[in-house]
């Protein structure tokens, strides 16, 4: 977009962005810097913006106090796991609803939109027995299973459906008369130009598996199986207190995947999300 | 190459039938254009012939072969889209070679057939762009060439030239044509422009609600068209229709009496008086005419004007100048007069 601002305009402008965005970087700031800072200081007020002292060295406990590299490596490889399932999963469900015709497809795809409305709380109890008959407590299965054939998978389907539903069907025809089968239609020429919906799926699956606490507290029980969100909550002293500083230091690195997805990915993410009809 | 056969070929959807039983042989070499208005059937019956609608009735066959089981890609043909159907996320050559790749062709073999295509298209100075970083003419030319790259018995063309503004239009139509001629493979081309089917058809099959109404070549269907559905499409400007009741003294119309050829017949008879307005000379000894607006093209004048109550539209090779309201006299050329049956719309002459 082209404008013509005067100076005065453009600094006002940019003035009222630096005020409005202080909501925004302000928790992120005070997370980085008290996880820095002694744990006197990090209550102190008025908050100190720039540290006083710095102790780097709760970086160091965190991985004293906990397993905090096994526990990071559990939440990498099932965000992978779960990301690589969902579009898997996702992107057929959606291309199925999208391009097949096929009896009561509209019917079953209002029913599957339906599992949204289910809040994950409700369900938790029943797929806690569920896991637990088949020897799956204490395992990272349940968080990798039930968001990839869970409302994370449904939202993402929705998302692939819509992408696929705007794809020319004369460019599916070209492909049938080049001598593509429906798979191969799908693989080779569907898919490639899914890009970026499937991008902005893999972006937002992955941050949910990332960010996932009430599956983790129900289904893991010892320390060295935790995810991260539930691993940030063991940071206690011996009398239940939180050893803020710490936990902030453990928050910060556990942040840091979440911000490099956000600053590299963004762009993808807004044009999947374009793509698929769900941004005017 | 090869003759494309189609015998009673119908299509319903549901209870709904949209095709009603078309019979249509195509020589071996052949240029067929489907003409007709939106929604004829004339695209209907071209995805029949490539596999990409089910046939309903009928039979349909490439050579010696009925396809109406076989796959699109069982039946040897190639087909060039509307929207081109390109794909994005491949360069040009990839585009033109794609076929021959998923039918395990060699890669040399890819890249040679590739190249014969582009140097016909005049698309080398592409082979590695994106269709996005290509004009329309040339994606055209592009689509055209992932058609012929792969020598297919039959190419199916599918209102290919739509989307091109009309400068462009009329380029691609000749390079189309010669194309044509060059591989000299059996074409079936689907327009609803009948200046594109005129130029470029050695045989157009018009249809109509489904139903073929005409099938001939392009001036004996302008010479002599079957019926007055026929006549109204073919030419442009449209043929002039007056309605009125054949007599021995002439084609007595509401205001006007128009002269008839001798030994024409049916006296008395309710008939559709149609005369082409290029048909019509300006002649000081003819019929009255009212002039209602004047179009000087340079090469030729078309003039709106009422005979009667009737108005009719006049092309002449003189520059007319008659203002709106004024009185010109015009003579048919009563050699090229049309009568069709005021019922059924047949040819009586």
């Amino acid at each position: 977009m082209k404008t013509d601002l005067s100076p005065r305009m453009k600094i006002g402008l940019y003035g009222l962005m630096c005020v409005l965005l202080i909501p925004f970087v302000f928790p992120t700031w005070w997370m980085v810097t008290s996880s820095v800072k002694p744990i006197s200081d990090i209550f102190a007020f008025p908050p100190d913006l720039w540290p006083r002292r710095f102790d780097f060295t709760t970086y160091q406990k965190v991985f004293e106090l906990q397993p905090f590299a096994r526990q990071y490596w559990n939440s990498a490889y099932i965000a992978a796991l779960v990301t690589i399932g969902t579009m898997i999963i996702s992107s057929m469900a959606g291309y199925a609803f999208a391009r097949i015709k096929f009896p009561f497809a509209n019917t079953i795809f209002m029913i599957v939109l339906l599992g949204l409305l289910i809040p994950s709380e409700v369900t938790i109890v029943p797929l806690f027995q569920m896991f637990l008959k088949w020897g799956m407590i204490n395992t990272h299965w349940p968080l990798i299973l039930v968001p990839i054939f869970g409302a994370p998978s449904v939202f993402a389907t929705f998302v692939m459906r819509q992408f696929f539903i705007a794809l020319p069907g004369e460019l599916e025809e070209a492909a049938r008369v080049d001598g593509l089968g429906r798979f191969k239609i799908f693989w080779i020429i569907a898919l490639p130009l899914a890009k970026p919906a499937l991008g902005a799926v893999a972006i937002f699956t992955f941050l949910h598996s990332w960010n996932l606490y009430l599956e983790p507290i129900v289904f893991l029980s010892s320390t060295n199986m935790f995810t991260l969100p539930q691993a940030l909550t063991q940071f206690t002293d011996a009398y239940g207190g939180a050893m803020w500083n710490i936990q902030l230091a453990a928050a910060t690195m556990t942040a840091i995947p979440v911000l490099l997805v956000f600053i590299f990915a963004q762009k993808q993410f807004v044009e999947g999300l374009a793509h698929s009809g769900l941004k005017g | 190459m090869a003759p494309v056969t189609l015998k009673s070929v119908k299509k319903s959807y549901g209870e709904v039938a949209t095709i009603h039983g078309i019979d249509v042989d195509i020589a071996d070499g052949e240029f067929v254009v489907l003409v007709g208005p939106s929604g004829c059937g004339k695209s209907t019956l071209l995805r029949m012939i490539a596999g990409l609608e089910t046939v309903t009735g009928g039979e349909i066959s490439i050579g010696p072969r009925v396809v109406n089981d076989l796959e699109p890609k069982d039946r040897d043909i190639a087909m060039v889209f509307q929207n081109y159907a390109l794909y994005p996320h491949m360069s040009v050559a990839q585009n033109m070679g794609f076929s021959l790749e998923h039918r395990g062709a060699s890669k040399a073999e890819i890249a040679e057939r590739v190249n014969w295509a582009a140097d016909i298209l005049g698309l080398k100075p592409y082979l590695d762009r994106f269709p996005r970083q290509l004009s329309g003419g040339q994606r055209q030319r592009v689509a055209m060439g992932r058609a012929i790259v792969r020598n297919p018995q039959v190419f199916l063309f599918d209102e290919p030239l739509s989307n091109l503004d009309a400068k462009l239009r009329v380029v691609m139509r000749g390079e189309i044509k010669s194309l044509h001629q060059r591989l000299g493979v059996t074409t079936v081309y689907v327009t609803h422009d009948q200046v594109e089917a005129m130029t470029m058809a050695d045989k157009i099959v018009v249809m109509n609600a489904g139903r073929v109404e005409q099938i001939g070549a392009p001036l004996d269907l302008y010479d002599r068209p079957a019926n007055q559905f026929v006549a109204g499409f073919i030419g442009s400007p449209a043929m002039n229709f007056i309605a009125g009741t054949i007599t021995a003294e002439g084609f007595a119309a509401a205001g006007a009496t128009l002269p008839l050829p001798p030994g024409t017949g049916n006296t008395g008879a309710q008939a559709v008086y149609g005369i082409r307005p290029e048909h019509l000379a300006l002649d000081d000894s003819g019929i009255a005419a009212r002039v209602s607006l004047v179009e000087p093209m340079g090469s030729e004048t078309q003039v709106t004007m009422a005979i009667g109550e009737h108005t009719i539209i006049g092309v002449f090779r003189e520059r007319v100048q008659a203002r709106p309201g004024e009185t010109i006299h015009v003579r048919p050329d009563l050699a090229q007069l049309h009568l069709f049956d005021a019922a059924t719309g047949a040819r009586l002459n």
